[in-house]
């Protein structure tokens, strides 16, 4: 029988080589989500055994395999149970149903600094969440140093914690937490905080444990920081597993997701809307398909739709959202006086939309909706065929095209060639990224 | 065992293997122990003078009381005896206080860390501990002045009793702990609880004298042997003041300090254990799903 290792945040077997990382089969976990949550004595004289929950699944029928080495992106919605894996595979919640295998010490980032005490130094602070990290006072002792110089907090070492900025505070987290020496390694959003500079300081931490042939699980809203990180991406969505795959197709197939339900109401479910929409594509200034577009160039949505019913005028939307589904501009037609209507059962209409492209690199969501112009209901939602790509002019450098111009206004004026193309490489590097 | 074995909901965890864990997850322990240490005495100037400044003002004025107003018979210094079973009692009653809270108190690193859990009310047993060996090593000069060097003769004895009284309490601790999870109001009620439990202690009183004054056969005297505490205060008592037995007349007298009956150990012992097996193990199964209630 193999010994653990160790404890706390290090957990699980020696590693074995012949086996997969992890392996999760078939995990469904629930939580209770009670109504008024009976917790003291009068609650339960009263009711007795009735308290009223109701069970839900933060997880259904979830199984996947880890290879030693894979660096894995898990992505998904709020609440989508990405969290409640990674606390399942760190062993804080036991499954309900299924199983959990891990193979190797596991270390869990899934938050920083847990454990510090206020009125403990910063010297104290770093033993006593290195204890909880797993560490002996012997292991500790040896990354002391490196501990102190990552977290950069040497001046304030006998400093009681609570004297901390929030940030250094968090660095401190995250130095003792990485000093961990895992097989696994899970990390939810923690990368998120902190300035710039510590974040970068993360990320090179991060790939520096994929190099060494670590295996991670991330989880993370941050879609460029998982392109980066991971080879792999399993979106999750209510639950269950919706995608697992390369990391690119993974972040397309969660951003559809997003502009699925952007922050508009879904299509009332259940019965046919009396609206919908056929088709909704993007088009270029010159009606081809808009497969990239630069900043600021003009792009058309058109939008085929068809009544289910007589309708008297409903109105035409668009929303635009960035990768992280904040919607950026909405755009509704009524405000402008203009509406389709009155169709008869079955009558169709065709709608253009003429917007200006964003004037930032990016890959944008563009979705398309139609409202009841009185009451203003939404009726249909759909999302363009394709996302919306914006790539960077090439005639300046920086992620953003102001259009800027220059003009000679006094003196002589010349013209020359392509000096810019010093910047060419840098822009597209930074582009590709976005 | 795999991972997977211990992962699997009813799998049969053996108390043995997780003590053995438990082991290893000493150095967690420690550090919690000196953090609730530090924590404490951090910021105050008389630091651990203040732990030993509640039971000085109980004993000046239960000796008060108990002396001069509604005396009580001793059958020696009332202080002595009333020091020898507070001591005892009141590193029982502030451990539970402490680890009642230690889990839900504890959300942040519950929730989100994987650590064995028994660490949390456990770290308060053993800081209270420390300061009942300080609080011992304080008070000694005076029990000895008072009952003679028989107090030091007898000093295995008094650590033994600590030792048992610290499984016991272990147990008590990890069982508040784990149920005031989903049972909150047990934190209020801990209070009253405690209270009519300290009273039910032949703390205040030698439990010789309730012998003496109703007859051994009496309901009373047979209910205060069900209570645990009574038998670790009587264990400690005796090789720190000396037992306090019947004088025949209605009244009582105390012995020098002397080793305990095996019969007394005994007792302590079986309560010992199965309070901690029992607290145990009601703390292992609540603790599998402490992560979804704190």
């Amino acid at each position: 029988m193999p010994d653990r290792r160790s404890l706390g945040q290090l957990t699980g077997l020696e590693l074995d080589p012949s086996r997969p990382a992890v392996v999760v089969d078939r995990l469904t976990e629930s939580f209770r989500l009670y109504h008024e949550r009976p917790t003291g004595l009068k609650e339960r004289l009263y009711r007795l055994s009735r308290s009223s929950y109701t069970e839900f699944n933060a997880l259904e029928d979830v199984s996947f395999t880890v290879d030693h080495g894979e660096s894995v992106a898990v992505i998904g919605h709020n609440g989508s149970g990405k969290s409640t894996l990674l606390r399942l595979l760190a062993r804080i919640l036991p499954p309900d149903q299924g199983t959990v295998v891990t193979n190797g010490r596991v270390a869990s980032l899934l938050e920083l600094g847990a454990g510090f005490h206020g009125d403990l130094t910063g010297r104290e602070n770093i033993y006593l969440n290195g204890a909880i990290l797993g560490l002996s006072r012997a292991e500790i002792g040896e990354r002391f140093d490196e501990i102190v110089d990552f977290a950069g907090i040497r001046p304030l070492l006998d400093t009681a914690v609570r004297t901390y900025s929030s940030g250094l505070y968090v660095r401190l987290g995250f130095s003792i937490a990485v000093t961990v020496d895992p097989d696994i390694l899970l990390v939810d959003e923690v990368l998120a905080v902190g300035d710039a500079e510590f974040q970068a300081r993360s990320l090179a931490r991060m790939r520096r444990f994929h190099d060494e042939g670590k295996t991670i699980l991330l989880v993370s809203h941050d879609l460029d920081a998982v392109r980066e990180m991971c080879d792999r991406a399993i979106v999750l969505e209510k639950g269950r597993i919706s995608f697992d795959g390369d990391v690119e197709d993974g972040v397309d197939h969660y951003r559809q997701t997003i502009a699925g339900r952007a922050t508009l109401p879904p299509t009332p479910a259940g019965r046919r809307g009396p609206v919908t929409i056929r088709d909704a594509v993007l088009n270029d200034a010159r009606g081809g398909s808009a497969g990239q577009v630069a900043p600021s160039d003009q792009v058309v949505v058109r939008l085929a739709l068809q009544a289910g019913r007589a309708v008297a005028a409903c109105s035409i939307g668009v929303q635009v959202a960035d990768e992280s589904g904040r919607t950026l501009y909405a755009f509704v037609s009524s405000e402008q006086g203009i509406g389709v209507g009155p169709l008869a059962p079955g009558g169709t209409a065709t709608v253009e939309v003429r917007m200006v492209a964003p004037r930032r690199a990016g890959e944008y969501t563009v979705t398309a909706f139609i409202g009841d112009a009185t009451d203003g209901e939404v009726l249909a939602v759909a999302p363009t065929v394709s996302p919306l790509r914006v790539a960077a002019t090439r005639r300046a450098a920086g992620n953003l095209d102001l259009a800027a111009s220059a003009q000679v206004v006094e003196g002589p004026s010349t013209t020359v060639v392509a000096a810019s193309t010093l910047h060419h490489d840098t822009t597209d590097a930074s582009h590709r990224r976005s | 065992m795999s991972v997977a074995d211990d992962l699997r909901p009813g799998a049969v965890r053996t108390l043995g293997r997780r003590l053995g864990e438990r082991w290893r997850g000493r150095e967690l322990l420690y550090q919690l122990v000196r953090k609730e240490l530090k924590v404490r005495y951090r910021n105050s100037t008389l630091g651990f003078l203040w732990s030993m400044l509640t039971p000085a003002l109980m004993t000046v004025v239960f000796t008060i009381i108990f002396t001069q107003i509604v005396p009580i018979e001793v059958g020696g210094p009332f202080a002595a005896f009333f020091l020898a079973g507070y001591l005892l009692w009141q590193f029982f009653q502030n451990s539970c206080q402490g680890a009642i809270h230690s889990v839900v108190g504890n959300a942040d690193l519950v929730k989100k860390v994987y650590l064995p859990r028994e660490v949390l009310p456990l770290s308060h047993v053993l800081a209270q501990l420390i300061h009942l060996l300080l609080a011992l090593l304080v008070i000694s000069p005076y029990l000895i002045w008072a009952r003679g060097w028989q107090v030091l003769v007898h000093l295995p004895a008094t650590l033994l009793a600590v030792a048992l009284l610290t499984v016991f309490t272990s147990g008590v601790a990890m069982w508040l702990a784990g149920v005031n999870v989903v049972f909150r109001d047990l934190q209020e009620l801990f209070v009253v609880m405690f209270l009519v439990w300290f009273y039910a202690t032949p703390v205040l009183y030698p439990l010789a004298l309730v012998r003496a004054m109703l007859g051994s056969e009496h309901l009373l005297a047979t209910l205060l042997q069900f209570n645990p505490m009574t038998w670790f205060v009587e264990l400690f008592r005796t090789p720190l003041y000396g037992a306090v037995v019947e004088a025949g007349n209605g009244g009582v007298t105390s012995l020098a300090p002397a080793w305990p009956g095996v019969g007394a150990i005994a007792i302590a012992l079986a309560f010992a254990v199965v309070t901690f097996v029992g607290g145990y193990l009601v703390f292992l199964r609540r603790a599998r799903t402490f992560a979804k209630e704190v």
